[in-house]
């Protein structure tokens, strides 16, 4: 049975057909500036560098007094960057310079470190977030959900998220991602939307260092998707036999 | 005449009978369980509670033991054998034909199907010479312990009503294949499995045209899809010319570079990523190059060994689906439209990996059909899901 994914949209306003890029434009040399509060990778309003611009082309981040992005028009609103999307602007992209509380630049390891201490899965999240972010997704947090990203076709404003995405590793076994109240919990709360349970499951080698010394070290991570849906065996019957 | 009337002799009938008002009004009556409130989850022991539960069960009871009155004549008959764990049927009534299995020219009931006729009416239970109670057939068919055979039966019931027909699942399908596949058979093959739901046969996703049909057949769907697309449109019609269309493997060939070689890994059910729809998306093609540099962690290729550790649970197919209108034969089932797997209520789901392992279970068989996962909560509502793995 072949699989398709739902596009839905929203009922949007004519503005949203400008089309915008999913990586912001990095053509004046200038970094974006954050700062790594060990929670999530603040970035403020420059003369170079406007957070909205950052927002928009791809999605990144959160304004820190709106909803969704920095529409506030307050002076002192700021971006608020996940660490993973951070990390990938930064150290994959190189459009992001993150920096400390002391205004120091920190450096590839230490940000995997400190992010390791805040989220003991951050790397396996991060490659899942490359993953999905390499095949074009525009991804969001996925918390309100119940799940670690929610992944988007074009963007918030255009479409319905189409898959709310949970990873996990492959060396915990009976993980609660598949305890059968949460998995269907997981799915009651995606339906409403018509959205997608994805499990990413995130396979290492014997040898694999969560302690990255590169980016590339991701690649020897492999993932596998499982998509499962609710299925109507009532109606799917009395279809086929009309 | 009127000597006639004093000899008349007034008859009364030892059993009374039912007038045919109250036949009818008892045929069918209506009973509904009563309600009370918020489901509660959790005993709290006090007495008032007592009581409410004392009060319920003793209308249970009531609403269990009212007369009910049912047609005799249209069941059949069968005899519960310990030996075969079956009910062999002596007198046939009504249809069978998706009921049952023959051996040695005798047809036997599962423990399921005979009660499940039995709930409906249809059979009448016969065990050492004396005709079984529905509620002692309970005990004889399912067993007097704890087991998943209610489970297997509550499936069964659900499925059955729904409009399936639930057989034991069975390996190997004999299909009508001839031993030569052509282009037209892969591209009959993918229609069925996009139209009807049937999976690709085996025989058919190994043939060196499956691939380059398929990837055709993507192709053409984008192109009808964004019909504004560049100058497809000309390939379009020259190849639509009656007779002269053929698919074009060799351009296809240089234009999909890294598919090819997964080409033999596709012959099995996974190896496709199932979220690689938006790489078809201009904005994919215009930043092409930053994506491809963000691919760095990459789909796990289906090469790799199910290893069979403890921690991969086997998960058993119990029975199979088939369809009313596809022409079910009890003699010669065909590839069945799901296989069934039932989850126990405090089972966790099957994962990617257990989902593989099962599949390739099935792995004889020349025909795989999807798997559908049942579950039963412990209110016994049942669920199924349909899983779709890369």
């Amino acid at each position: 049975m072949e699989f398709t994914p739902h596009f839905k949209r929203k009922r949007g306003n004519c503005k949203d057909f400008i089309k915008l890029a999913p990586f912001p434009p990095n053509s004046n040399g200038l970094r974006y500036q954050g700062v790594f509060n060990g929670l999530c990778v603040e970035v403020f309003n420059t003369e170079q560098n406007l957070i909205k611009t950052l927002h928009d082309n791809g999605c990144y981040g959160k304004g820190s007094n709106s909803r969704g992005g920095p529409i506030s028009g307050e002076s002192d609103e700021s971006l608020l960057l996940g660490l993973e999307e951070a990390c990938v602007l930064a150290y994959y992209l190189n459009i992001l310079e993150i920096k400390d509380t002391s205004n120091k630049e920190i450096a590839w390891q230490a940000y995997v470190q400190a992010a390791l201490e805040y989220d003991k899965e951050f790397v396996y999240k991060l490659a899942a977030y490359l993953y999905l972010k390499s095949k074009n997704w525009i991804i969001k947090s996925g918390i309100k959900f119940g799940g670690d990203f929610l992944i988007y076709k074009e963007g918030p404003r255009q479409f319905h998220a189409s898959f709310l995405v949970l990873v996990h590793t492959s060396d915990v076994i009976n993980h609660p991602h598949y305890v059968s109240k949460n998995l269907k919990g997981a799915q009651r709360v995606a339906e409403t939307s018509d959205k997608d349970v994805l499990i990413l499951r995130v396979n290492e080698q014997k040898d694999f260092d969560p302690a990255l010394a590169t980016p590339a070290a991701l690649e020897s991570l492999t993932i596998d998707e499982t998509v499962i849906r609710r299925f109507n065996y009532t109606s799917f019957v009395q279809i086929k036999q009309k | 005449m009127s000597g006639a009337q004093e000899n008349t002799i007034e008859i009364y009938p030892k059993t009374q009978y039912l007038t045919a008002s109250e036949l009818v009004a008892q045929r069918h009556p209506e009973v509904e369980s009563p309600r009370n409130g918020l489901k509660r989850t959790s005993f709290e022991g006090s007495a008032e509670e007592n009581e409410e539960l004392k009060n319920t069960y003793a209308n249970l009871r009531l609403q269990l033991s009212a007369r009910r009155i049912e047609r005799q004549a249209g069941r059949a008959i069968a005899i519960w054998s310990d030996d075969q764990q079956a009910a062999e049927v002596v007198r046939k009534d009504g249809k069978f034909e998706s009921f049952g299995y023959s051996q040695q020219g005798k047809l036997y009931l599962e423990y399921y199907e005979a009660l499940f006729l039995l709930e409906l009416n249809r059979l009448q239970l016969e065990y050492c010479g004396l005709i079984v109670s529905i509620e002692q057939a309970y005990v004889l068919l399912l067993g007097e312990e704890a087991s998943e055979k209610y489970n297997n039966y509550f499936v069964y019931s659900a499925l059955t009503r729904a409009g399936y027909i639930v057989v034991r699942h069975q390996e190997g399908y004999r299909t009508a294949s001839s031993d030569v596949v052509t282009k037209d058979d892969c591209i009959w093959a993918l229609l069925d499995a996009s139209l009807s739901n049937k999976p690709v046969p085996l025989h058919i996703k190994v043939s060196q045209f499956y691939n380059a049909t398929f990837e055709r057949m993507v192709q053409l769907k984008q192109q009808i899809k964004n019909q504004c697309s560049e100058a497809s449109t000309d390939e379009i019609s020259i190849n639509n010319e009656p007779n002269a269309f053929k698919f074009d493997t060799r351009k296809r060939r240089a234009q999909s570079e890294p598919e090819e070689e997964l080409a033999s890994k596709r012959a099995s059910t996974t190896g496709r990523s199932l979220i690689d729809a938006l790489k078809d998306e201009a904005s994919y093609r215009k930043f092409q190059q930053t994506f491809e540099k963000l691919d760095i962690v990459r789909l796990q290729s289906e090469d790799y060994h199910c290893d069979v550790d403890s921690t991969i649970r086997t998960f058993k197919i119990t029975f199979d689906l088939h369809l009313h209108n596809d022409g079910f034969r009890r003699s010669a089932p065909k590839t069945p439209t799901f296989s069934v797997i039932i989850l126990q209520h405090d089972e966790p789901f099957p994962t990617h990996i257990e989902m593989l392992h099962c599949q390739r279970q099935q792995m004889r068989a020349e025909e795989r059909a999807p798997l559908l996962v049942i579950s039963v909560s412990e209110s016994k509502h049942i669920q199924a899901f349909l899983y779709y793995i890369s």
